[in-house]
């Protein structure tokens, strides 16, 4: 393609950069030129949740949709990634991601009857619970670590969530 | 047979339960800590669930999120593969309640015989040979002294709580016993914060030489040989063969048998393996009892032709051992050299991104692994990246196919210990089968100076 080599990177040159990204401390390092792009990511260390896909090669299992009656009372349990040393994970937009601490089953609701949580567009306060996840039979309280509004909802209920998952955005107040 | 099994593990080994699951045309569920994300156990499995952060503790250690993941996949039953949950008996426990099963055997006998006193007393019970010694706890250094005297120097007295070789002493003789006794109580109480110590023969350059059995859930009980591992280095092996050089058919009968009772007495299920030492005269003794597949499994493989993992999930699902104890065959010689993430003089760890992979292949060269080029190496986790398994008709024949696959396996980006391996199997000791657990001590760190090759 005519003109292609002028937006392209010499491989010497991404090598370069990867060297570059390996000995500091960055986690991505983006290259932008006319018509060319480059993003380049290595591993976070310790202690910083990433960004990654639920990947199933096949549908997932019907699960229970409805919570069954509380067989144990609820733990609250903080949500994973909305504390404050977690800044970094404030998306672009300024909202705030607020992340299941385990592996388990998302419930929007208290029981079956009950109305939800919180809604999109709803208020919530710091230490408010937002969702429960169950895991082992346990029902855990997700309480959200910011004052904020719900802006989006991205898991289902009755839904299997993995750890890190992103459940909810908040925009904070 | 299962529909749906869960990969409770990481690494090769995930990966080789994997590959077992799609030949016997089972689904599968890989579970993974954010660090492995991109791992390939992750992107072989019908399906992937991250269950923690990094720290295995949080992720592969972490009992309810495995079971967590189970019951959202909609898994039935759960491969441990080996390290991590594969010898905890809580797991198992907390498996058979939730109605999961566990591909092992059950919790009461990984208890038995992770508990290293009650094996030593089911063993002596069942006629199994272990080291003689205390049999419980030595008072004191008198007490010492007329026990050693009854087992003959030299004899070593260990920490009840030890390991690593703390509080660990050998006497050779009576009057080097008050100074060694007080001195193991002191490191005892220091590092494990008891001061109890008991006593056991010691013996000078054994063996390590352990029996594969496999039993069923329908009264089948056989081995399949042995393998000798005694290329170590802090108890962590670094070489494995079967068959072993030291035995010969009457010595191979008698500790087949040993082991075949060993594994009766706890009424054994699934695929075990019953560890011995061997000694120059040819005694050999007990020591444990791994409940679990072993990392070194692929040489049995190799020489009997038997899948143990494929074994493993049908014995597990009820069904007998495919194959009867005269079906099993060595046909020549397997070794098997770990590839670690490490230094090969100083053996310190070397995680990082992978640039160049290259494994080696041809004819009588299997290579079971989880590393690609471009793939990163967690510093969480164990260091082991690869096995290489090497067979020929000869053992002659299995080290030359060695020797030229790791002269033929690149690894860059990372260090390994692949030149260190290769002087392993260039040694005349090696070549000759004059190996004992003592043999990586011509190698400890800082190196001897190399001769010039």
């Amino acid at each position: 393609m005519p003109g292609a080599a002028e937006v392209t990177l010499e491989s010497k040159e991404i090598h370069e950069l990867i060297e570059i990204l390996s000995r500091s401390s960055l986690t991505t390092l983006e290259i932008e030129r006319e018509g060319f792009r480059l993003r380049l990511e290595k591993s976070p260390p310790e202690g910083h949740v990433p960004t990654y896909v639920v990947r199933t090669a096949e549908a997932m299992p019907p699960t229970v949709t409805a919570i069954p009656p509380a067989m144990v009372a609820p733990v609250p349990v903080p949500a994973t990634a909305a504390s404050a040393e977690d800044a970094a994970l404030a998306v672009d937009d300024g909202l705030i991601e607020l992340r299941s601490p385990f592996v388990g089953t998302f419930y929007r609701a208290p029981s079956p009857d009950s109305p939800p949580f919180v809604e999109i567009g709803g208020k919530v306060r710091k230490g408010q619970v937002v969702c429960i996840v169950e895991a082992m039979k346990l029902m855990n309280e997700i309480e959200a670590e910011i004052e904020g509004e719900v802006v989006d909802i991205l898991a289902k209920n009755g839904q299997p969530v993995e750890y890190g998952e992103i459940l909810f955005r908040l925009r904070p107040l | 047979m299962f529909r749906k099994i869960l990969i409770a593990n990481r690494g090769e080994i995930a990966l080789r339960v994997i590959w077992a699951c799609k030949e016997l045309g089972i689904k599968t569920v890989a579970v993974h800590s954010t660090a492995d994300a991109d791992s390939l156990h992750v992107n072989f499995a019908d399906e992937a669930v991250c269950i923690g952060p990094p720290a295995s503790r949080d992720s592969y250690l972490n009992v309810s999120a495995v079971i967590a993941a189970a019951e959202i996949t909609g898994a039935e039953a759960i491969h441990p593969g080996y390290g991590f949950l594969s010898e905890n008996a809580h797991f198992a426990e907390v498996c058979r309640e939730c109605r999961l099963t566990f591909i092992g055997p059950g919790p009461d006998v990984i208890r038995k015989m992770g508990d290293k006193a009650a094996a030593r007393d089911a063993m002596k019970a069942a006629g199994v040979p272990v080291i003689p010694g205390s049999d419980g706890l030595v008072r004191d250094a008198e007490h010492a002294l007329a026990l050693a005297a009854e087992i003959g120097y030299p004899v070593l007295i260990k920490a009840s709580a030890g390991g690593g070789g703390r509080g660990m002493r050998v006497v050779r003789s009576a009057d080097e016993m008050s100074r060694h006794f007080e001195g193991a109580q002191n490191e005892s109480a220091g590092a494990f914060g008891v001061a109890d110590v008991y006593l056991e023969k010691y013996l000078e350059h054994p063996r390590h030489v352990e029996f594969q059995v496999l039993g069923d859930t329908h009264g089948n009980l056989l081995h399949l040989f042995e393998r000798e591992c005694s290329i170590q280095r802090r108890h962590q092996k670094l070489v494995e063969e079967s068959p072993s050089t030291a035995l010969d058919d009457a010595l191979r009968a008698s500790m087949a048998e040993a082991a075949l009772r060993a594994a009766r007495s706890a009424d054994y299920v699934n695929a075990g393996t019953v560890e011995f030492l061997l000694d120059a005269e040819r005694n050999f003794y007990f020591i444990e009892m791994n409940t679990r597949i072993q990392v070194e499994h692929p040489v049995t493989e190799v020489v009997t032709g038997i899948d143990l993992i494929k074994e493993q999930i049908r014995i597990a699902a009820g069904e007998p051992i495919s194959f009867t104890q005269d079906d099993v065959r060595i046909n020549g010689h397997a070794i098997e050299c770990r590839v670690n993430a490490e230094d090969p003089e100083t053996f310190a760890p070397s995680p990082g991104r992978i640039r160049t992979f290259h494994p080696p292949g041809g004819p009588g060269v299997r290579v079971d692994t989880h590393c690609h080029s471009e793939a990163f190496v967690p510093p969480y986790y164990d260091s082991m990246i690869a096995k290489v398994i090497a067979r020929g008709n000869t053992r002659g024949e299995a080290i030359l196919r060695m020797r030229r696959a790791l002269e033929s396996f690149v690894i860059e980006g990372i260090r390994s210990n692949i030149s260190l391996q290769q002087r392993i199997v260039s040694e005349e000791d090696f070549v000759r089968g004059r190996i004992h657990t003592g043999f990586m001590e011509r190698f400890a760190p800082p190196p001897k100076k190399r001769a010039a090759d």
